[in-house]
Parts: structure tokens; C-alpha cells; sequence
């Protein structure tokens, strides 16, 4: 039989000999750091930004719908080489030459990945509030409580929980995308199956590798997300999801 | 019952993935120069930023040293099959070259590409038709005029290329910071991001006279590796082989070899780089007789 029309000896080994297997290690650690760094600064900037696109002030809903739009309709590639780039230009040389010695790539990776899933993030967050009658933000203020006050003790508890799931789904594919970091010199995970495709030629050992770690890092992330959703959920609220067990 | 089916569909794809896996090795796949008469297309994988062997000039077109001895090839192969034959080129990079070739996308890899004795492991090389070394690229009156001197610098150079491999296992003090294609390297250096950008000394060259302000920019330090390039092509294919060097030995012998290279490298050339002695005494003797 014909595998891509030519013969071809597999050779797993090449995965773990010549240094290779710490190669990978420090690719997916890489991979971990940026994507959590990316995850956490994204669900900040998507809660602020989400929030603001319900709030009950015209202006604030403009500035969060700005954000939103400005940063969801660039290519994260090209938000990558703005971030890189393009941003530490307008900085003043020192501060340039600061960050040069100080894992620029990496940060811009950072920046780029964060602004790009909080935008994304924002309208995740949003759909969450929105899905809340306004009866509830109605009766929440009528406590007393300030629209800020509202929206931190009622309204975005009650969101958080109802958006896990396509939470997860924007978390796995901020994980996905970190890949695209190699293309500003991160040696993330992407980065390191390539290199070793290209010292050994071996590009189905490499590759296969790199594809089944993915899988593994994300239905890790999956699972514990969906432990998250059973431990938080709100009983009568959105105890449905248990439904689906009888 | 949907599920079920679509589930024995997986399961069944997986298996025949599996079993293609498994019984490679045995396979007799058709030649090269079987494949190109079948479909009619010669595909060549090339650069398109790395002038002058393979890059996009000002008028938006294809066009280098090594497309120009790739012609020449395309011309023998039409001759051998006796039928006219459509000339592709595909963008090819240094991590994507030998998996681009293992696949079938494309026939012939003629662009930069250093043979390398690990390198004939996976594929077959022709006869040298360029001969360069390892150098740094930096800005001028940089205190870096070497290898010697990159300890705690941050020195950039291409995935998957040579002088990355030896930067990073002869050179461990040095900081690498490695780009998948030439130009984002090269803006990196240009905005200080680096110190030194490491390749072989004529794609510096290029680099250097393509630059917005060539005068700005050094090429510092003795080769530090030995650079023959080659045109690769898939492993145990001696027929497809002996076309491609022949040709290249009837372009040195006959003197198409050096109009080119004078097109490219001459003074009003693309990169002005003269050839040096021991190098042409190399190139003419690579030519078996008749």
C-alpha cells in the first residue's frame, strides 16, 4: 500500500533521542505560559469589555463595542506582527532596547493572543449577560446596590456560569492559536515539532506528535472546564445540562 | 443508529489510515519522470525572498538564478519525453522543502538548499551548483565582526536552516531567536530586535543590496560552515538524477552556466558576487566527461 505515493519507514524514536524529547517539553511549557498568560489577561479584558457593551450608558456601550470590533476583525497573524512589530516602534529607544533583552517575542505573543480572545471573549460574556431577563439587573438595583455593584455581585456571577461552554471553546482555541506564535520566533510547541521535522526530515513522526499533544493539552482543558460547570452550576438555574444523564 | 454508522466510519478510516502506515516500505512508487509525463507538470519548489537564487522582483515576477538552471532542466525533460511540459513553481521554505518533496507536491527542489550528508539520508542531492559559507549580517560599525564574538548576543537565522543547527549546537552562549521565513528576520534586525542575522553569506548579499539603504548594513566574520548548494530531489530515482546533472554539466561545459550566473551575480547583476578561483576550478571539474 501507498502512503502520500512513496515509501516511507516510520521512526518514532526521533521523538525523544538527541535531545529531542526535552525540545518538546520546553515547546508545550512554552505553550502553557503564553496560552494561560494569554487566558487570563483575555477573560479580564473580556469581562470589562463585555460588561461594558450591556451597561445602561450610551457611551460606555460605544467604547465597548469599539474594542470589540476593532480587535475581532484584525487577523490574529496580523495583530502578531502589529504587536511585534509594529507597536514598539512609536516606543522610545531604551524602552525598545528594554524589551529586546527582555523576551519581546514572547510578550508580543502575549499581547497579540490576549486583546485578540478578549475581544471574542467580550461577546461571549455579553450573549452570557444578555441572556439574564432584565428583571434581575431591575431588582438588583432596586436593593440598593449601584449598577458596578449589580453587575459584580449578581449579573456577571449568573453569566459566568451560563457561558462555560463556549467559554471552553474560545479557551481551546486560544490554546490552538498560541501556534501561530512561531511565526515571531516563540519556540512554542508548533515551533518545536517543526524543528525537529527539520533536523530529521521526519515530518509524519513530528507532526503526528505535535497534533496528538494538542489534542491531549485540550481535552485536559475540556474536562476540567466541564468540572468547573458541575461544581459552580446554579441549582434550578442551569442544572439542565444534568438532564441530558436521565 | 446515525451515530453508530458514523462511528464504524471513523473507525474504519482510522484502520485504513493505520494500515497505509503500516505498509509503507513496500511500495514501488512510480518514478519521477513517470509522474511528469503522466500529468504533464514539472513542479519545482524554489524561494521567493531570497534573491537572487529564487525571489519576487519589482515587476511582481518569479525570476532568480536558480529558476533560470531549473529552465534549463524543464527544456532536457521536455526533449527526454519528447512532449511539451507545463513549468510550475511552488513557494518552498527550508522547513517545508523535504515534506514538500516526500509528498509529491513537488518534483525538484532548486533554490537554496545546502547538501548535507544527514540531508542524503532523506533526499538526493545533484552536483554542487553554488558554493557559499555561513556569515553574520549587522549593522555597520556593530562591535560583532564574527562568530567569535556572538556569546550573549541575539542572533536571528531561519528555521530549519544549516547555520541555525550549528549556531545552536557550536555556539550555545549565543541567543537564538529563530524566524520561519527570511524578511520577518530581517525587519527584526533592522529594527534592533537582533543583533546579527546568520545565513550564508550570498543570501546576505541579497538581503544587504535589496535593503532600503545598503550602505547601512556590514557582512561580518570568515564562513564558519561550508554551504555546497544543491537541487534535491526524492531518494533513489537515478534516471530523474542523471537528467538534472546533466544538464548542469552541459551548462557549465557549455558556457550557459556562466551567462547566467554573470546575469545574477555580474556587476550590473541582481547581487554582484564574482566568482572566485577555486570555485570555478570546483564547478568545471565537477564535470565528467562525455
Amino acid at each position: 500500500m501507498l502512503f502520500f505515493g512513496l515509501a516511507y519507514e516510520l521512526r518514532w524514536s526521533v521523538l525523544w533521542t538527541e535531545g529531542h524529547g526535552g525540545w518538546i517539553l520546553e515547546g508545550i511549557l512554552t505553550t502553557l505560559k503564553l496560552s494561560a498568560l494569554g487566558w487570563i489577561i483575555a477573560c479580564l479584558l473580556g469581562m470589562l469589555f463585555g460588561a461594558m457593551r450591556t451597561a445602561p450608558v450610551r457611551i460606555v456601550r460605544w467604547a465597548g463595542a469599539a474594542y470589540v470590533e476593532c480587535f475581532r476583525n484584525v487577523p490574529l497573524l496580523v495583530w502578531l506582527f502589529f504587536w511585534y512589530f509594529g507597536a514598539p516602534q512609536v516606543l522610545p529607544q531604551s524602552a525598545q532596547e528594554w524589551l529586546n533583552r527582555h523576551g519581546a517575542e514572547f510578550w508580543s505573543a502575549v499581547a497579540g493572543l490576549s486583546v485578540y480572545h478578549g475581544a471574542r471573549m467580550a461577546e461571549v460574556i455579553r450573549a452570557g449577560i444578555q441572556s439574564i431577563p432584565r428583571t434581575q439587573f431591575e431588582a438588583a438595583v432596586s436593593t440598593g446596590l449601584s449598577v458596578v455593584e449589580a453587575y459584580r455581585y449578581v449579573i456577571l456571577p449568573i453569566a459566568l456560569r451560563l457561558i462555560i461552554p463556549p467559554a471552553t471553546n474560545e479557551s481551546l482555541n486560544l490554546l490552538k492559536n498560541s501556534s501561530l506564535a512561531l511565526t515571531i520566533g516563540v519556540a512554542e510547541l508548533t515551533f518545536m515539532t517543526r524543528q525537529i521535522e527539520t533536523y530529521t526530515a521526519r515530518a509524519f513522526e513530528a507532526l503526528t506528535a505535535g497534533t496528538l499533544i494538542y489534542l491531549v493539552l485540550c481535552l485536559g482543558i475540556a474536562s476540567v472546564m466541564g468540572q468547573v460547570e458541575r461544581s459552580f452550576r446554579i441549582p434550578g438555574l442551569i442544572a439542565r445540562v444534568g438532564g441530558a444523564e436521565h | 443508529m446515525v451515530c453508530r454508522r458514523s462511528m464504524r466510519g471513523v473507525v474504519l478510516l482510522w484502520v485504513t489510515l493505520g494500515l497505509s502506515v503500516w505498509g509503507v516500505g513496500h511500495a514501488s512508487a512510480e518514478t519521477t519522470l513517470e509522474k511528469i509525463g503522466r500529468t504533464g507538470v514539472f513542479t519545482v519548489g524554489t524561494r521567493t525572498a531570497s534573491p537572487p537564487f529564487g525571489f519576487i522582483n519589482k515587476q511582481n515576477e518569479w525570476v532568480g538564478f536558480s529558476i533560470d538552471l531549473v529552465k534549463l532542466v524543464h527544456a532536457t525533460i521536455e526533449k527526454k519525453l519528447g512532449k511539451s511540459i507545463k513549468f510550475e513553481l511552488k513557494e518552498s521554505t527550508p522547513a517545508t522543502r523535504i515534506p514538500l518533496l516526500s509528498s509529491g507536491a513537488v518534483d525538484l527542489i532548486a533554490g537554496t538548499m545546502t547538501d548535507t550528508r544527514s540531508r542524503r539520508d532523506s533526499v538526493d542531492f545533484s552536483l554542487t551548483f553554488f558554493a557559499t559559507g555561513a556569515q553574520l549580517l549587522v549593522k555597520k560599525g556593530s562591535p560583532i565582526r564574527g562568530v567569535k564574538d556572538i556569546a550573549g548576543k541575539r542572533i536571528g537565522a531561519q528555521q530549519g536552516s544549516t547555520n541555525e543547527r550549528i549556531i545552536r549546537e557550536k555556539y550555545p552562549q549565543a541567543q537564538l531567536v529563530v524566524f520561519p521565513d527570511q524578511p520577518a528576520a530581517f525587519t527584526a534586525l533592522a529594527q534592533g530586535k537582533l543583533d546579527a542575522y546568520t545565513n550564508d553569506g550570498i543570501q546576505l548579499a541579497g538581503l544587504k543590496a535589496k535593503a532600503p539603504n545598503p550602505g547601512g548594513w556590514e557582512i561580518v566574520g570568515e564562513f564558519y560552515s561550508y554551504e555546497p548548494y544543491g537541487m534535491a530531489m526524492r531518494k533513489n530515482d537515478s534516471d530523474f538524477r542523471a537528467i538534472v546533472n546533466n544538464t548542469l554539466m552541459e551548462a557549465i561545459e557549455g558556457g550557459e552556466y556562466f551567462t547566467l550566473y554573470d546575469k545574477w551575480f555580474g556587476l550590473k547583476g541582481e547581487v554582484p558576487y564574482p566568482m572566485s578561483e577555486p570555485v570555478l576550478a570546483f564547478l568545471l571539474m565537477q564535470v565528467v566527461p562525455k
